[in-house]
């Protein structure tokens, strides 16, 4: 019987995988428009435009420092929109019954939630990195990733992180306005105070040490050092930290799926 | 044998409200099972506690013998729900959805495939296989409903009110198919406001009303309680009917009333069939001339209506006028038993018919209301 339960859940969770990731893939110009264009106009502004009269910041030209930052907002935001949207948008309708009246276990369903809002995160931040890569080659040069291990570890945990915190976001919003809310009053202000434009050192002390309650300092941290190989932050220190915390959320979302918080009367 | 439904004292309470008040009853494995109720009498809740969209406040239910919540996974397996509202993934073609619907249940991908054509071909519209759901008519999307919950093959069909709205030969084209599904061994509970689906499909019924269950019986039993009507019509004159009459009241007890109405004698009574050779019998013996025999057999929906309102009318003295469970099920059910009648009628889904016939001739754009619109405005994040 367990094994037969287990045959059922992966079948279940890798199909409920599918279906989330298909949802977005098939609708390019809502993925992945959005962010090439808004990642261009960021690139042209703030890199080529303000960039050329701002210099370097730590040794390396304005555009290459703005990169990571750019590429951990554009991933963090699309991992918790897709959550936060496909299961908010499957409560307005009533659809995500057709999950929740199915054998699949409250892991499982969590989990594909999860996996699929961070994998249109890592495209998403894939894609930015492609055009910042190309227009960075373009007027400097080829621009060679120093630690693309620790990349890869950043990019995958924050957005696993911002995932779990979607299915949260899902879970507790009540109308469409809840996750505009969310996005844009929570998550933005976090990102653009997580020293994606500039440099924690250009911070008087109190606004740096107020700086490091703010997780999004590690994520560009860890994700800039992924890109250029130096940090202001220890980048392991980083990784564990996010990695349990990420944990933890997913915790949370098992919990809240098992309880039916938002899901059932 | 274990049955496929064992519930126990199931309670449900949203805030004040008691939408279940103690439900026990049991559906044996293989059988058509129906359940009737007003609107807003729990029926919808009592399903949903089944399939754990909704938690109860007590009691336990058991789905061929797995526990609804300790055994979630087991019990939602056997189970293929066809709900009333139309909760369908609106981003996927509808040949789609099955395939996802089947996987989530643990069906491999070819297998999933396979069986997502064979539900539509079963309900008929597996040419619509590549449309969304949006872009069917109301009858397809009724149609649809019962393919979704077919295509986990399941063990009990959970089919709530499914002929909600749809015309007269879909209705009957589902009753065939829920009759063929049941006599290949699934077990089906049913729940209507149409009175006829449940004389006609159900091997028994139980009647919920205010999220209590007034009585489980078979049809047949439950039209032996209601009153037929005995009308014979006799050459005499009324004032010897008046005679015939009190002789008739008072030899048999299954006699409720006796009435002369010019040269007719109507007798109401229980087992009406079995009451009039007597009273034959004894018209004949008294010498009168018989013009004329008519039975009318009481309906179940009459039978309904009056268990339905005698519970009403008890609540209404125990606890004051309101209490009949208006507003009683919050989640999924319009408030309100007084509309029993109206309901029974049917009144609700002529609105819905309209809609469907206009829908045969163009996609059902708006259907869903918001669901749809929103699904396309929102569709993108």
């Amino acid at each position: 019987m367990a094994a037969e339960d287990s045959r059922v859940d992966l079948t279940g969770f890798l199909t409920l995988t599918k279906r989330e990731i298909l949802r977005f893939i098939r609708r390019p110009r809502n993925t992945f428009a959005p962010p090439f264009i808004t990642n261009v106009l960021y690139f042209s502004v703030f890199g080529v435009i303000l960039g050329q009269r701002v210099g370097t910041i730590a040794d390396v030209p304005y555009i290459l420092f703005i990169l990571p930052g750019l590429i951990v907002l554009g991933a963090v935001s699309n991992s918790f929109e897709n959550a936060s949207f496909s299961i908010f948008h499957g409560r307005w309708n009533e659809y995500i019954h057709e999950v929740l009246t199915s054998p699949l276990s409250y892991t499982g369903m969590v989990w594909a939630y999860i996996l699929s809002a961070a994998t249109r995160g890592l495209l998403v931040g894939g894609l930015i990195a492609v055009i910042g890569w190309g227009i960075i080659s373009g007027l400097y040069r080829p621009v060679p990733v120093a630690e693309p291990v620790y990349l890869l570890a950043f990019m995958v945990v924050i957005t696993l992180l911002f995932a779990s915190f979607g299915v949260i976001g899902g879970l507790v919003a009540h109308d469409f306005d809840d996750l505009t809310v969310m996005n844009q009053f929570i998550l933005r202000p976090l990102v653009f105070f997580g020293a994606v434009f500039y440099s924690l050192e250009d911070l008087t002390p109190l606004l740096r040490d107020v700086s490091l309650l703010n997780p999004m300092v590690y994520m560009v941290n860890g994700v800039r050092f992924g890109f250029l190989g130096t940090a202001e932050v220890d980048p392991r220190f980083s990784l564990v930290v996010l990695s349990g915390l990420t944990a933890a959320v997913a915790l949370v979302d098992v919990a809240l799926f098992r309880r039916g918080y938002g899901l059932t009367d | 044998m274990t049955n496929a439904l064992e519930i126990t004292d199931l309670r449900k309470q949203y805030g004040d409200v008691e939408a279940l008040k103690g439900v026990s009853l049991s559906v044996p494995e293989g059988s058509f099972f129906g359940l009737l109720g007003p609107n807003g009498a729990g029926k919808t809740t009592f399903i949903n506690v089944l399939v754990g969209l909704v938690r109860a406040s007590g009691g336990e239910a058991s789905v061929f013998g797995h526990d609804v919540e300790d055994d979630y996974r087991e019990a939602r397996d056997r189970i293929g729900l066809a709900p009333q509202e139309f909760n369908v993934d609106r981003f996927f073609p509808i040949r789609e959805v099955l395939e996802h619907k089947a996987g989530y249940h643990g069906v491999p991908p070819e297998e999933a495939s396979r069986r997502a054509d064979e539900a539509l071909k079963e309900v008929g519209i597996w040419d619509k296989r590549d449309t969304r759901f949006d872009w069917l008519s109301g009858g397809m999307k009724r149609r649809f409903m019962l393919a979704r919950a077919l295509v986990t093959q399941p063990d009990l069909l959970i089919l709530d009110e499914p002929t909600a709205g749809v015309d007269v030969q879909l209705r009957r084209d589902l009753w065939d198919l829920v009759t063929d599904l049941n006599d290949r061994g699934t077990t089906i509970l049913l729940t209507t406001h149409y009175i006829e689906e449940a004389e006609r499909l159900c091997d028994e019924v139980a009647i919920l009303d205010a999220g209590e269950i007034v009585t489980i019986a078979s049809p047949e039993e439950l039209m032996d309680r209601g009153n037929d009507r005995i009308v014979v019509t006799l050459r005499d004159d009324a004032a010897d009917l008046e005679s015939v009459a009190a002789s008739v009241r008072a030899d048999d007890d299954r006699v409720d009333e006796v009435a002369a109405e010019d040269d007719r004698l109507v007798v109401t009574a229980r087992q009406g069939g079995l009451v009039a050779p007597d009273l034959v019998r004894e018209l004949d013996r008294a010498g009168h001339e018989i013009l004329d025999l008519e039975i009318k057999r009481t309906s179940l929906e009459e039978v309904f209506v009056d268990l339905t309102r005698r519970e009403e009318s008890t609540d209404a003295d125990d606890e004051g006028a309101n209490s009949t469970g208006e507003g009683a099920e919050p989640a999924g059910e319009h408030a309100g038993s007084e509309n029993t009648a109206a309901d029974a009628d049917g009144s609700e889904a002529d609105d819905v018919d309209t809609n469907d016939a206009e829908s045969e001739a163009e996609p059902l754009i708006g259907d869903g209301g918001s669901v749809g619109g929103s699904a396309g405005r929102e569709g993108g994040r």
